[in-house]
């Protein structure tokens, strides 16, 4: 077996709000909830996957999701997961497959093989399932193949794979013309899902309760995004650092009403931060995207780092996995599974139109041009982490787009007042790469230095455009 | 009259220039060795004896570089990736490509002429793709790094060099050599492989013409020879290509001195 050794403690991140503070506890509590739910046999414990937009379902029948990227990316935080990975590895799987899912995959097997958690498990460990729940959703194979790995491990624990695809981008076709295909189809999917749940549980769907749920996460929904663009404010109250911790009540949390009162506070937070004038930085000087990828979990405090340099990142694209819903103009529907597959759908096909109105735009480019233009956007960073292919593919793609619309001279534009105006829309761009768990891929020297080089572009293009 | 210092510890090599109103008074260059302080040190002793000059005489130092934090006495450190902006676009004023293949990472930058950097990219944390490469292959096949530009244009014959890896390559060139393969067709075959890589990192942020390639690899014949046949175009390479970062250095040195004034 692999030597399994644990890494040095990193420094804690400082955080820009109270309520980023406080999540590290909430998902400690989380964590150790399900291992006590599972003790006392009162509820069904799911393995699943976020992103899935259906938790309510789970919710409504009293089922405990435990979320298996949130504990992968919980051992890559706290730079334990090292020995999880070299398990996998040594049980025969590739280090260049989705670390998350190799972290979980080594993590159960040594669970099984030990009949007990391994030792010094983070956070009291990842319990044992009742049953796994997967999804690829079109976009991720190893949420399909992950739970079948750990079904190797855990052979009486039963998977249900759910099935979430969406239209896909045409610039010449109307994707209302398929969607009530999608809809129907997801529909019968949800409704599986129901079945599988109910005869797992042995419960039956009480539909008056998973209304209530959906509407509290539609609320969530809404109150989440009218949160999100007061960081379009300058100085920024919150960047992209803090937002890697409210993305727990998003993703693993929503459908419950400690999540909506979170953002409730976080909303009241930044409020009163912006009548102070306090940003997440002391002196903004620069105001940065995070246009794609997952964090290197091990690595946030780069986050305070480019903080240290006068950069704030006041939107991101990774993470935020809610649009608003009086946007999207859903079908109205009493039925909550129904209205379920509606949101999937508006979700998914949300900056559909807007690109159709660009030549040669895309959805994803068109979500970053619109938030380059509402958060005043100086520059893009983009992290590939070698081993999740999903966000990794199109990112380089996505910053070729950009640099035809933010091209490194001046344009001439009609202002307010109609007269001509010179504009510089130029927009650097930075790719970090290392991992999202992987710490050997990793390297803070190199990974600042970047950042130092990039904060020097960043000022170089501002002298420029003052003199 | 000012003077001005510009310094650049890298990885492996360290460079140094001197300048005055009117241009260079020297420039010097020596391994970087496991002190990076003394070295540092001694760059600037050496380079004040070319021009003839004390420290009392230095308005300015800017380091750059892997090791530039150790380098006390600065005033100032810049990143490698503006030096190098700075320093191309006083040599090479139409360059808006600018590679650079350096020891430990090759880093391509786009510019605007002025010694502006608008987007950059650097090789990942693993050394294929970087100078590096070079230094194995020349021990392996026992030369000098200086000869196997040469070598490798004089190869008569076209193989294929596989692996992009720094370490791999040592296997490949051993098993090569089995095979008798010579030394230019192998260096020929390993310096198309690495002008492969390279040009798939430049690619990721596009390339505008002119380009020019720059740090210790551009003295190497073979491999410029290698990028352009890949590329289709000319590649233009300063004098002393390996010196780039430390005068953009200097620059930014002397420039700060006249804003200050």
């Amino acid at each position: 077996m692999a030597e399994e050794q644990k890494e040095a403690k990193p420094k804690k991140r400082m955080t820009a709000t109270k309520a980023a503070a406080s999540i590290g506890p909430m998902v400690k509590e989380f964590i150790t909830g399900t291992l006590q739910a599972k003790a006392e046999g009162k509820y069904k414990v799911a393995y699943t996957f976020i992103v899935c937009h259906h938790e309510e379902i789970f919710r409504a029948l009293d089922v405990i999701p435990v979320w298996t990227e949130n504990f992968a990316g919980i051992c890559g935080a706290k730079r334990d997961a090292e020995r999880f990975l070299q398990r996998a590895e040594s049980l025969g799987f590739s280090r260049s497959l989705c670390t998350y899912a190799l972290c979980g995959i080594g993590f159960d097997q040594w669970r099984e093989e030990l009949g007990q958690m391994p030792p010094e498990a983070p956070w009291g460990g990842q319990v044992r399932p009742d049953f796994m729940i997967s999804s690829g959703q079109i976009l991720c194979d190893p949420r399909s193949k992950w739970y079948q790995a750990s079904q190797q491990f855990m052979p009486d624990v039963p998977i249900y794979n759910i099935d979430l695809p969406y239209p896909l981008f045409q610039e010449n076709r109307d994707h209302r013309e398929v969607l009530g295909y999608y809809h129907q189809y997801i529909v019968k999917q949800l409704r599986g899902l129901v079945a599988f749940l109910e005869e797992q549980t042995k419960k039956k769907m009480d539909y008056d309760r998973l209304r209530e749920l959906v509407n509290l996460s539609d609320r969530t929904w809404n109150l989440i995004d009218e949160t999100y663009k007061l960081r379009r404010a300058a100085p920024c109250p919150m960047g992209t650092g803090d937002a890697m911790n409210t993305m727990v009540p998003i993703n693993f949390m929503m459908a419950t009403q400690k999540a909506y009162d979170f953002f409730v506070d976080l909303k009241k937070e930044l409020e009163e931060k912006i009548a102070r004038g306090e940003g997440e930085v002391e002196n903004e000087k620069y105001r940065l995207m995070w246009g794609g990828g997952l964090p290197a979990w091990y690595a946030l405090n780069d986050f305070n780092y480019f903080n240290s340099k006068g950069a704030s990142f006041p939107v991101e694209t990774t993470y935020r996995m809610v649009a608003p819903l009086n946007e999207m103009d859903l079908p109205e529907t009493k039925d909550p599974i129904e209205h379920l597959a509606w949101r999937w759908l508006g979700y998914w096909t949300f900056w559909y139109d807007k690109a159709k109105k660009r030549p040669g735009s895309e959805p994803d480019v068109e979500r970053l041009i619109n938030w380059i233009e509402e958060y005043k956007i100086d520059g893009v960073v983009m992290h590939e982490a070698f081993s999740c292919r999903t966000w990794h593919v199109g990112l380089i793609w996505q910053l070729h787009q950009l640099a035809k619309i933010y091209k490194p001279i001046p344009v001439y534009m009609i202002g307010k007042g109609g007269q001509k105006e010179k504009v510089y829309r130029e927009l650097p761009s930075l790719i970090l790469e290392s991992d999202i768990i992987d710490i050997t891929s990793y390297s803070e020297v190199d990974t600042r230095n970047k950042i130092d080089a990039f904060v020097e572009t960043l000022e170089s293009i501002q002298s420029n455009r003052a003199t | 009259m000012v003077f001005v210092l510009g310094i650049d510890i890298g990885s492996a090599q360290s460079k140094g220039v001197i300048l005055d109103d009117q241009g260079s008074l020297g420039s010097f260059e020596c391994a970087s060795g496991g002190d990076f302080k003394l070295t540092a040190e001694r760059m600037r002793e050496e380079l004040l004896s070319r021009a003839g000059r004390s420290v009392d005489d230095i308005s300015r130092t800017v380091a750059t570089g892997y090791g530039s934090k150790l380098v006390i006495f600065a005033d100032e450190i810049k990143s490698d990736i503006v030096c190098l902006a700075k320093g191309v676009s006083s040599q090479l004023p139409t360059a808006r490509t600018v590679i650079d293949i350096g020891d430990l990472y090759t880093k391509v930058l786009r510019t605007d002429g002025n010694g502006s950097v608008h987007s950059f990219i650097l090789s990942g944390k693993c050394a294929g793709g970087s100078g590096r490469i070079l230094q194995v292959i020349a021990r392996v096949l026992q030369v000098r790094v200086d000869e196997i530009g040469e070598l490798s244009l004089k190869s008569k014959k076209r193989v294929e060099f596989n692996t992009g890896c720094a370490v791999f390559a040592e296997t490949e060139a051993i098993s090569r050599l089995s095979q008798e393969v010579t030394k230019e067709d192998l260096l020929a075959g390993l310096h198309r492989a690495l002008a492969a890589q390279i040009n798939s990192l430049a690619e990721r942020i596009g390339v505008e013409q002119e380009v020019a390639m720059v740090g210790g690899g551009a003295r190497d014949a073979g491999l410029v020879q290698a990028l352009k046949e890949i590329r289709g175009h000319d590649i233009l390479v300063p004098p002393n290509p390996y010196m780039t970062a430390a005068l953009g250095a200097a620059i930014i040195a002397r420039e700060s001195l006249t804003i200050q004034d």
